[in-house]
């Protein structure tokens, strides 16, 4: 007995002794805490880089889109309630299997995932280095073991999502012929006041989609065919725009219609002319903006990180496909913007309310992307979420508040029609299009459990 | 080591001594002359660039001898501080007796300062201009009648010109010819949601902006500008003015530099009050930011040339990391859809052809880029009888740096300055500065101007607006005087002195235009003319001394003196001696002038035919723009058609005709009868209009005596149709035969029995294959069997290089039919005929390195020597593209980003190191990923040459193509051996792509040449100055338009002789433009 006694003191004694080690080691290297606010951090900085890069909207949606994978994959391994992408999304497997064993600290991997797939995609590298260097310095300092194991991770899974998404025919379109502007083709969309740059990505219908079967899978019912013909559908059209816009004039700029305009105007490229130059005058983009949503739903409803991951990543896994099937319409139909048509038959002083964006007109961009967002972050969220959407306050506009995801993306839509840059048809049309693209995504795609 | 450095000492002082004593202009010390005028933007003023954007455009300066003491005195305007008035008081001393003149003027800002005898007392007065209506600005332009006691009394309102515009610069001149002088108000637009948009918007009359034209009516003037016909809109943003009479008529005609989108202005005088605009007409291209400007006879002609500033740098750093040219669709958009002429952002010279067009040549004569240029002075500074140019510029903050552009177009910056100026400085902060040296350029021969900024003046940073010259010394020699900013005034003394002879001639005129403004004057000496009118009015903002100036080198005395008064008489004085300072009176028995006796017409011309003959083709180009699908290609290959053919299809003996189409256009064939000529209907053709037709042959390709039509394709567009077509005639029906499938876009056919069989057989030229430009394309040789053709398989002919032309011709004379075949990239290749087999020589007969964009062929006889030489036309001068044997042109061939596709780098040389022709934007637009990531900012991009852009390794690995010469010229036989003799300069203003020898004037064989070419980027403008050329031997060559024939803005692709009705007839045919027949300038037949 004393035997078993004395055995069982020296486990005491070996326990103590292990719990001592262990409180000391403890005390010395804490477990690092990465926080959702970390994460929306760093979403945040890729907004801020892209401002001072200037990246179109189609472009912009490809720089959200793949790092929010690569976070997502390395939650996915970890929690029972998220199911990998992989064999969801086209050509995407051979994810690095995490060794559980590890160490690694998932958050903390997902993270330097998002960050070293974002420096491959923007321009300014030393931007997201920045950022990036700051918060490695404060994780090595708090747990240099913990850090480097899941760094390793981390750039692991980053590395295979840049191999997989260098195959998706980005780097291909940019050799692809640019938009000819054929003067003589009446309907046919032409470069618009007062930059008259080139149309913005005419071979984005052809990136590799991730969920969609084809860029024109949910193709929209034809543009209508141009007239000028006083009775035509299209020549009605044109005057409903142009009529709009008087009405608007008249009651002036504090006016509901000209405030939608001004705030969901996301559009990087109003450009302003000033001096000997010609310059873009930046925003955010669109789909950064519903990114500002994405971040609002989270901590309106204090989604953990995970949740946060994958709600970023649904979100811009939908615009990104939002933004194919769009641009393959705009650029299978190339409808003539309003601002053209109205300053060569109509009334040659007119402008829009808004800046006309550089690409064809149908179907609205906004449109297609808006109810895409909205669609998925009410399967993520619920309908009739209500929130206060403060994400252009940076940019000078006021906070908006909606009952639902729905009647903000109804809004966003309609803000293009009452801004002259878009004819009823293409929001119309456009908003169909988003549904089918958003029910699509959020039946196809198996991400909760 | 004290002796050492005492030694240094003096060698530094010696070294900078002698260096100083080279130079043509000495400045001034401000302590000696007692000039100490600055034109200081006052800070506290709390305006900047950002508010206004001409806040640097700086203050004018007037010279005249305000006091008639023989001495030039000097005026300057100061944008916000006191004007200034410097009395000549000899010996390079002056006296600042402003306040006591009372010409301090009360304006807030004040801009362009002109001297004229506005009354017609014989004194000189003072016109100031100002700013008025913007920024708070106040006052009006002012007019300081001299009251010939050194005080002046501000007189604007007695006289009607108290105006509160934005004013630039006036410019006093005599327009309806009644005797005394009218004024011509140059106004400026400001950056308005009015001032853009289309280019009509000058039809609409705006106060502020609009430009005015004054009549002066015995001492009040009348604004007679709507009637008048002069443009007034809200985008007359009008920097530069010239008065000269362009056509010689006896009228003033007008020019005007317009900066930005808005078109510079041509106004010809119509001699009856009114004016006509006719810029498109005469012009083919502008500057597109006009600024200041001048004009002068700059090629002994007797005709005024011009030449307008623009804002180009010459620096590689400045260059890339500074706003260029539109992109090619923008452009499009500008010139087809908004109503504007052709702008491109270099100055420009435009060489008076007899008082019609101008052809453009600023690239050729190398004064094309001279960084942010306010004013140029035309004269003779050094004397040796050729015009030379003084340009000054500078600017404290550059608003087009691009990335000081790309901060501003942060939005949140934006607003920040748009509400609270709290940025300003920040902003202001991140424009760099453009502060660089004056220009000065010597003229010389043949159209260049040597660049001699580095030997004439002192190089400094001073940043300089206005300008004018005089002689302030009374030594003859002119001198000249810059109205600095922020910087003490710079007086330029001409220290040419006796090291040559000059004539300095002042005119007494009568009436109220004392000083004769509007006299011209021929000066004859030796065969050699020179032209000058007498225009003050000069340069930016500013005006000269009142007298005509000519160097004479070291002639002692001249010929001839023909002076042309205002009121179209003259007179004539014979054995001047040089060397002095002449008044010339207006005679009083002087005779009536009759300039269209001035420059008679010697030569036998081409007269166009008033009916075509009954040929109504007009090619039409198809809507493709190959930068689209090819971003980084030099230049297009789509347009070179049409092709043209000529030959009996009928069989009735008549010569008749084949146009080819573009791409979806339908060819033509036109039928020759005794009337002329008839288009027929040819359905075989027509339907196959798939295809670019771009070279044809018709002959009897399967010897039934009947001709038929041969067609290869190219166009270079994607996707292309390439079949070329081999069409038999049976009864007078084309129908399509069986051919060889050929794949490459052909340039060039040429049908000859090569084997000696007793068939035609076939050469085909290639250009390239499609959609890879850079990768060479083969020739093909088909031989003829029976009528069936086949390719004839041999090496020689393979990867022969980007062909363009080729000519079959015994160069060897063997007796056979040898082939020399020339092209872009590649020199001419000479390849023999052996019995059938051909065989290259070209290493033998044509030894020296001749890599160049050669465009055709042609033998004639040019020496009269017996022997067939070989005219070559080539690209030419007039270009950004630059070659040389020691510095060829480059342009490497790779998929240099591996994905698959392949891309081509054009490289040029510049002060010994090599750089892309393109900006980093432009190179992005296909290496996106590689480069905006190297180069973050357009600063750290700039400047670096094509081995630091891209890796040394990519480029070693890349195949790399040469050109080491741009001119055009001819291949002198000398005893089977060629060397390469280049044409004039007048030759070498565009690529010539045609030639066709004729004995035109019944007398010798002789050449006509034409060219030019659009299919290049806004960056390389437009090659459209080329009006053709009679080529009769090498020393005697006439340009089109001495000829009767101008072929200038029209892109020539053939020329040919067609005989109709035993008349021989030129036939021209033209890209995207509608043929044209012209009657031989028989001199008697």
């Amino acid at each position: 007995m004393s035997q078993i006694k004395s055995n069982k003191m020296k486990f005491k004694i070996y326990l103590l002794g292990t719990i001592f080690i262990l409180f000391i080691s403890c005390k010395k290297e804490k477990h690092i805490e990465v926080t959702t606010d970390e994460y929306h951090a760093s979403i945040d900085n890729v907004i801020q880089i892209m401002i001072h890069d200037i990246f179109s909207p189609p472009v912009a949606s490809r720089i959200f889109v793949y790092p929010n994978i690569a976070a997502y994959e390395i939650i996915a391994q970890n929690n029972k309630n998220y199911t990998s992408l992989q064999h969801q999304l086209k050509g995407l497997d051979s994810i690095p299997v995490l060794d559980q064993k590890s160490g690694v600290n998932i958050p903390l991997a997902a993270l330097i995932a998002h960050m070293e797939v974002s420096k491959q995609l923007v321009f300014s590298e030393e931007l997201v280095e920045k950022f990036r260097d700051s918060l490695y310095k404060k994780w090595g300092d708090e747990n240099s073991d913990e850090f480097e194991v899941s760094k390793e991770y981390g750039l692991k899974v980053a590395e295979r999502i840049k191999k997989w998404m260098g195959k998706d025919n980005y780097k291909q379109t940019r050799t692809f012929p640019k938009f000819s502007v054929f003067a003589n083709q009446p309907g046919r969309w032409q470069p618009t006041p007062p930059a008259y740059m080139d149309a913005v990505e005419p071979h984005w219908g052809e990136i590799r989609t991730l969920v969609l079967d084809s860029a024109s899978q949910f193709k929209p019912i034809p543009a209508l065919p141009f007239s000028l013909d006083k009775n035509s559908p299209f020549y009605k059209q044109i005057i409903e725009v142009y009529n709009i816009s008087l009405d608007m004039k008249k009651k002036g700029d504090s006016c509901d219609e000209i405030k939608m305009a001004q705030f969901w105007d996301c559009n990087p490229y109003v450009s302003v002319s000033q001096g000997h130059m010609m310059f873009a005058k930046k925003k955010i983009s669109p789909g950064a903006h519903w990114m500002g949503i994405v971040k609002i739903a989270c901590k309106k409803t204090n989604a953990d990180f995970d949740k946060t991951v994958f709600a970023y990543t649904k979100t811009s896994i939908g615009m990104f496909e939002a933004f194919i099937s769009c641009w393959d319409e705009k650029y299978r139909s190339n409808v003539i913007r309003p601002e053209t048509v109205i300053n060569q038959h109509i009334d040659e002083n007119w402008k829009p309310a808004l800046q006309t964006p550089p690409f064809p007109e149908y179907t609205s961009g906004h449109s297609v992307l808006s109810t895409v967002a909205s669609t998925i972050l009410t399967s993520i969220f619920g309908d009739n979420f209500s929130f206060v959407d403060n994400s252009e306050l940076p940019f000078g506009l006021p906070s908006r508040s909606f009952k639902s995801f729905d009647s903000a993306s109804k809004e966003a839509a309609m803000s293009r029609f009452y801004g002259g840059i878009h004819y009823r048809a293409a929001i119309e049309n456009g908003m169909v299009q988003g549904k089918q693209v958003g029910d699509f995504v959020v039946t196809k795609l198996k991400m909760n459990k | 080591m004290n002796n050492f450095f005492r030694i240094l000492l003096v060698l530094w002082l010696f070294a900078s001594c002698s260096k100083k004593q080279d130079l043509l202009f000495e400045k001034l010390d401000s302590d000696k002359s007692n000039i100490t005028f600055n034109n200081q933007l006052l800070e506290s003023k709390k305006i900047s660039i950002l508010d206004y954007l001409y806040y640097y455009n700086g203050g004018g300066v007037a010279l005249g001898d305000i006091n008639n003491d023989g001495l030039l005195d000097i005026y300057f305007t100061s944008n916000q501080g006191k004007n200034k008035l410097y009395l000549n008081k000899g010996d390079n001393k002056f006296e600042d007796i402003s306040t006591k003149a009372g010409i301090e003027g009360e304006s807030d800002w004040e801009t362009g300062s002109i001297m004229a005898d506005v009354n017609g007392d014989g004194y000189l007065d003072i016109y100031v201009c100002a700013v008025v209506g913007i920024n708070g600005f106040e006052g009006h332009n002012e007019l300081f009648i001299n009251n010939k006691d050194n005080t002046f009394t501000e007189s604007s309102a007695e006289y009607g010109l108290d105006l509160d515009n934005y004013s630039t610069s006036v410019a006093f001149f005599d327009y309806d010819s009644d005797g005394d002088l009218d004024m011509y108000l140059l106004n400026h637009a400001i950056h308005s949601e009015e001032s853009y948009g289309k280019a009509s918007i000058r039809n609409k009359r705006n106060y502020e902006c609009g430009d005015k034209l004054f009549r002066n009516d015995n001492g009040k003037f009348v604004d007679v500008s709507e009637k008048a016909g002069i443009f007034g809109g809200a985008n007359g943003y009008g920097l530069g003015i010239a008065i000269s009479d362009f056509n010689l008529d006896g009228n003033p005609d007008i020019y005007i530099g317009n900066d930005f989108h808005e078109d510079d202005y041509y106004y010809i005088n119509n001699g009856d009050g009114t004016f006509t605009e006719s810029l498109k007409n005469h012009f083919g291209h502008t500057s597109r930011f006009s600024m200041g400007l001048d004009v002068a006879d700059v090629n002994h002609d007797g005709f005024p040339d011009i030449l307008t500033l623009d804002m180009l740098p010459e620096s590689e750093k400045v260059l890339k990391s500074s706003l260029g040219d539109d992109n090619v669709q923008m452009l499009k958009v500008r010139t087809e859809k908004l109503g504007y002429h052709y702008q491109y952002t270099r100055n420009m010279l435009q060489i008076n052809q007899g008082g019609n067009n101008f052809t453009e040549t600023a690239l050729l004569s190398g004064v094309a880029a001279t960084d942010w240029s306010w004013s140029v002075l035309f004269s003779d500074y050094d004397q040796d009888g050729e015009q030379d140019i003084f340009v000054c510029n500078g600017i404290p903050k550059r608003p087009n740096d691009l990335d000081y552009v790309k901060y501003l177009s942060n939005d949140q910056v934006k607003t920040k300055i748009n509400s609270t100026k709290l940025l300003d400085k920040e902003a202001l902060r991140k424009m760099p500065n453009g502060k660089v040296t004056n220009y000065v350029f010597q003229g010389s021969k043949d159209l260049i101007f040597n660049n001699k900024s580095a030997d004439w003046i002192e190089n400094d940073s001073i940043i300089s607006n206005g300008s004018a010259y005089g002689d302030l010394d009374n030594d003859g020699d002119l001198d000249v005087v810059t109205n600095n900013l922020n910087s003490v005034a710079s007086i330029y003394i001409n220290k040419t002195n006796d090291k040559a002879n000059y004539l300095k001639l002042k005119l007494r005129f009568g009436g109220k235009n004392t000083f004769g403004i509007g006299t011209k004057i021929i000066s004859y000496n030796k065969g050699k003319m020179q032209y000058k009118e007498l225009q003050t009015t000069r340069g930016f903002q500013s005006s000269s001394e009142p007298i005509i100036h000519f160097g004479y080198g070291k002639a002692s005395s001249i010929d001839s003196l023909v002076v042309i008064w205002p009121d179209k008489t003259s007179q004539t004085l014979k054995n001047v001696k040089t060397n002095q300072t002449l008044t010339i009176k207006a005679n009083t028995n002087r005779k009536a002038f009759d300039y269209k006796k001035l420059h008679p017409a010697v030569l036998p011309v081409f007269k166009k035919v008033e009916n075509n003959l009954g040929i109504d083709f007009i090619h039409q180009e198809n809507d493709y723009t190959d930068f689209l699908a090819q971003k980084l290609i030099p230049y297009q290959h789509s347009d070179r058609g049409p092709a043209t053919a000529i030959g009996d299809l009928n069989g009735d003996g008549k010569e008749d005709l084949f146009f080819g189409g573009a791409k979806g256009k339908k060819a033509a064939i036109y039928f020759q009868n005794t009337s002329g000529f008839i288009k027929k209907p040819t359905p075989a053709i027509e339907n196959d209009s798939i295809y670019e037709d771009a070279s044809a042959v018709i002959g009897d390709f399967n010897n039934d005596k009947i001709n038929d039509l041969f067609i290869a394709s190219g166009g270079g567009e994607n996707p292309a149709n390439l079949d070329s077509r081999l069409y038999l005639n049976k009864n007078n029906q084309l129908s399509k035969a069986t051919f060889p499938i050929l794949t490459q876009n052909a340039a060039v056919v040429k049908a000859f029995d090569y084997d000696n069989d007793g068939d035609l057989d076939l050469f085909i030229g290639n250009n390239s294959k499609n959609n890879i430009f850079g990768s060479n394309p083969d020739c093909y040789l088909l031989n003829n069997n029976k009528g069936v053709f086949a390719i004839v398989e041999n090496k020689l002919f393979a990867k022969t290089g980007m062909v363009t032309d080729a000519t079959v011709t015994d160069f060897n004379k063997d007796g056979k039919s040898d082939l020399i075949i020339v092209g872009e990239w590649m020199k001419p290749r000479f390849y023999a005929n052996k019995n059938g087999k051909f065989q290259e020589v070209t290493e033998t007969v044509l030894p020296e390195k001749l890599n160049g964009l050669w465009q055709s062929i042609q033998s004639f006889d040019i020496d009269h020597d017996g022997d067939e030489d070989y005219l070559v036309g080539n690209w030419g001068m007039n270009s950004k593209f630059k070659a040389s044997n020691e510095f060829p042109m480059k342009m490497y061939y790779d998929d240099f980003d591996a994905n698959w596709s392949f891309e081509t780098i054009v490289a040029v040389e510049k002060n010994g190191q090599y750089y892309t022709t393109m900006g980093l934007d432009e190179l992005a637009e296909e290496f996106s990923g590689m480069l905006k990531k190297k180069f973050n900012t357009y600063k750290s991009f700039a400047g670096q040459p094509l081995e630091e852009v891209f890796d040394s390794k990519m480029l070693a690995k890349a195949k790399l193509f040469e050109v080491h010469n741009l001119k055009s010229g001819y291949l002198r036989n000398d005893n089977g051996k060629f060397t390469f003799v280049q044409f004039s300069n007048k030759m070498q203003v565009g690529p010539i792509n045609c030639f066709v020898k004729s004995k035109f004037d019944g007398g010798k064989e002789a050449v006509f040449a034409a060219g030019n070419y659009f299919g290049v980027t806004p960056y390389h403008s437009r090659f459209d100055g080329f009006s053709g050329a009679l080529i009769k031997n090498e020393k005697t060559i006439y340009l089109g338009n001495q000829v009767g024939i101008d072929l200038s803005n029209k892109a020539v692709r053939h020329l040919d002789i067609i005989t109709f009705n035993s008349k021989k007839y030129l036939l021209v045919t033209i890209n995207n433009k509608r043929a044209e027949i012209y009657e031989l300038p028989m001199a008697k037949n």
